[in-house]
């Protein structure tokens, strides 16, 4: 067993119960962030092996003394998609307070039934 | 020649990158443009369409040469052949209604989000890669909280809001999920995945399915990862709505069943299977139930969408090629009848003024096309016979009885007792109250009703044609030995 799944997995529950417990929709954001950096860590935990380094060709790095390369380049396109996603979500944010006057979530609720 | 498919990812792409170009030119140029690829589009996916139906053979597309597992590979087969298709014809008769439609600037952006989206629910379609999957999901999802944000509107803002934060945690547990599989089994690609799939530790299996299933979920509309569904389905610009609905929906529930099927070999899938026919079940409950007492045409046939959503995932989840079939044909049937009450609803709404419940009194005097239009809607998504969602409902219910599953026939039948009572009240109102001046309809939108009408029609009266080509799409997903064998794995084996 790996010690780093169990940061990765401590770091998601946070992440989730920031969007579940806060009410200030920038925090809840964090949280999805912090959720988000969570999932990346454990992308990469899955590919990681003690001692061995990083999958670059130079000199005395082979295939057999290098960690699996695959899991890394999906974090990377995890983490732009990621970024992304707050991004956007940011925007919608300040259009919502320029429109609600407020970040609260409990007052943004014209919507229901 | 078969490589050619892959203008269906690269078109809708280069189309996105040229329209701010074009927009320096002339401003008028983007809504054609728009309009124009979306048709060219169609037309490959009918020559896809074609080639993979005479010849029988699935169209793979390696990128960059590079044979799976190591290289990506698209998976065209007698299902994505299919839905390809529909996502084109779809885009097309929404990016005509956009012209219509789309008043609020910039209209540019929203042009390139539209084709972003309907590139995404392609990819999500016709890609053979977990992780492939996730990208084109997430190009998907970042389009649609866009376009659901794009009327600028506080509400708009608010049901923007709920889709992302929503889909964050979905895109994280499917993250999670594809962590699991790729840790047990070392290989992201879906015939691999298959054909290792009887050797992955049962809890893992059951752990990481369950993940990428809630992943999925977010777009596909199941419960309880769709709270963001109504109201974005509200307040997105009526095109948008019925783009949700006819297949970005489809896209997820298809990845859903793909990603089900491949992984049946392994120990523990049959509870998997329960929790998809829960999730379902109480997705059409809640759908149904929260349709009755709408008031806001628009958000009551989105709850609509829901529950029929819901029928689909649970007949997917039967775990029978009889029941994956009838889903298909459910989701072909869906797919027409929500873009046509869409297409209906979102145009009287603009000539009315809102598709509040209220406007709509006295529309068949005003507006008999589109009242028409939502009135064979209703009546065929209800299932009455000779309308094609009967055929579909039919098909659902014979294949719960061969599972064994009556729940499921209830429940089916149940829904449809439900829908008829919300549908018949908005026929009344439309055919039997208020009044009002004839307003001309545009002659495009209505040629686009008619048309889907017929089609509905077509479909009621000659099932058969069409249950043959479901048939074949149910068995490109259900047939895992087949889809292992047409996908040319480097030499690998378990």
């Amino acid at each position: 067993m790996n010690p780093y799944y169990f940061a990765s997995i401590a770091l998601i529950l946070i992440g989730f119960y920031a969007i579940l417990a806060k009410r200030n929709v920038l925090k809840m954001l964090v949280g999805l962030s912090i959720m988000e950096t969570g999932v990346n860590l454990l992308l990469i935990s899955v590919g990681y092996v003690s001692g061995k380094s990083a999958p670059i060709l130079t000199e005395g790095i082979t295939p057999n003394n290098a960690v699996d390369p695959i899991p890394q380049a999906l974090v990377l396109t995890a983490i732009v998609i990621g970024v992304a996603t707050t991004a956007m979500a940011l925007s919608v944010v300040i259009n919502l307070y320029e429109k609600y006057k407020t970040l609260n979530v409990e007052e943004i609720r014209r919507l229901r039934g | 020649m078969n490589q050619y498919a892959s203008l269906l990812i690269a078109l809708p792409l280069f189309g996105a990158f040229l329209i701010p170009v074009l927009k320096k030119v002339g401003k008028n140029l983007v809504m054609p443009f728009l309009v124009l690829v979306t048709l060219i589009q169609t037309g490959i996916a009918a020559w896809v369409f074609n080639e993979v139906y005479t010849s029988g053979k699935p169209i793979i597309i390696m990128a960059g040469g590079f044979r799976p597992p190591v290289g990506i590979n698209l998976y065209i087969g007698h299902f994505a052949a299919l839905f390809v298709l529909i996502v084109a014809v779809a885009s097309f008769l929404m990016a005509v209604f956009s012209i219509k439609a789309v008043k609020v600037e910039p209209q540019d952006k929203y042009a390139m989000l539209f084709l972003l989206l309907m590139l995404g629910a392609t990819g999500m379609i016709a890609t053979g890669d977990i992780f492939n999957l996730f990208v084109f999901m997430e190009i998907t999802a970042i389009s649609a909280y866009a376009l659901t944000a794009y009327n600028k509107t506080g509400e708009a803002s608010e049901a923007a809001l709920k889709y992302v934060v929503l889909g964050g945690i979905g895109s994280s547990f499917f993250l999670v999920g594809v962590a699991l599989i790729y840790g047990s089994l070392g290989t992201l690609n879906m015939a691999h995945i298959a054909q290792l799939a009887s050797m992955i530790n049962p809890t893992v299996a059951k752990a990481g399915l369950a993940l990428l299933i809630f992943g999925l979920a977010v777009e596909a509309e199941l419960f309880p990862l769709n709270a963001w569904a109504p109201d974005a389905y509200q307040e997105a610009p009526h095109p948008i709505t019925a783009v949700f609905s006819a297949f970005v929906v489809k896209a997820s529930l298809y990845a859903i069943g793909r990603i089900l099927y491949i992984l049946s070999a392994s120990e523990g899938w049959n509870s998997v299977l329960s929790l998809l026919i829960i999730m379902g079940t109480i997705t059409v409950v809640i759908g149904e139930l929260s349709a009755l007492r709408q008031t806001n045409v628009k958000r009551m046939i989105a709850y609509s969408s829901i529950a029929q959503v819901g029928l689909i995932a649970v007949g997917i989840a039967l775990g029978t090629q009889k029941g994956l079939d009838a889903s298909i044909f459910q989701m072909f049937n869906h797919a027409i009848v929500k873009l046509l009450m869409f297409l209906a609803v979102g145009y009287a709404a603009l000539e009315l003024g809102g598709p509040e419940m209220e406007n709509f009194k006295g529309l068949g005097k005003r507006m008999p096309i589109t009242a028409f239009g939502i009135t064979l809607g209703a009546i065929a998504i209800i299932g009455i016979p000779l309308f094609n969602v009967f055929w579909s409902k039919m098909q659902l219910i014979m294949a719960a009885l061969e599972a064994e599953k009556i729940g499921v026939v209830a429940l089916i039948l149940g829904a449809s007792l439900v829908e008829m009572v919300y549908y018949v009240r908005l026929i009344h109102t439309i055919w039997f109250q208020g009044d009002g001046d004839k307003i001309r309809e545009n002659s495009a939108l209505a040629l686009g009703m008619l048309l889907l009408i017929a089609f509905i029609i077509l479909i009621g009266i000659y099932p058969q044609p069409f249950w043959d080509i479901m048939q074949k799409a149910g068995s490109d997903i259900f047939n895992v030995a087949e889809y292992i064998k047409n996908v040319p794995l480097m030499g690998v084996s378990p």
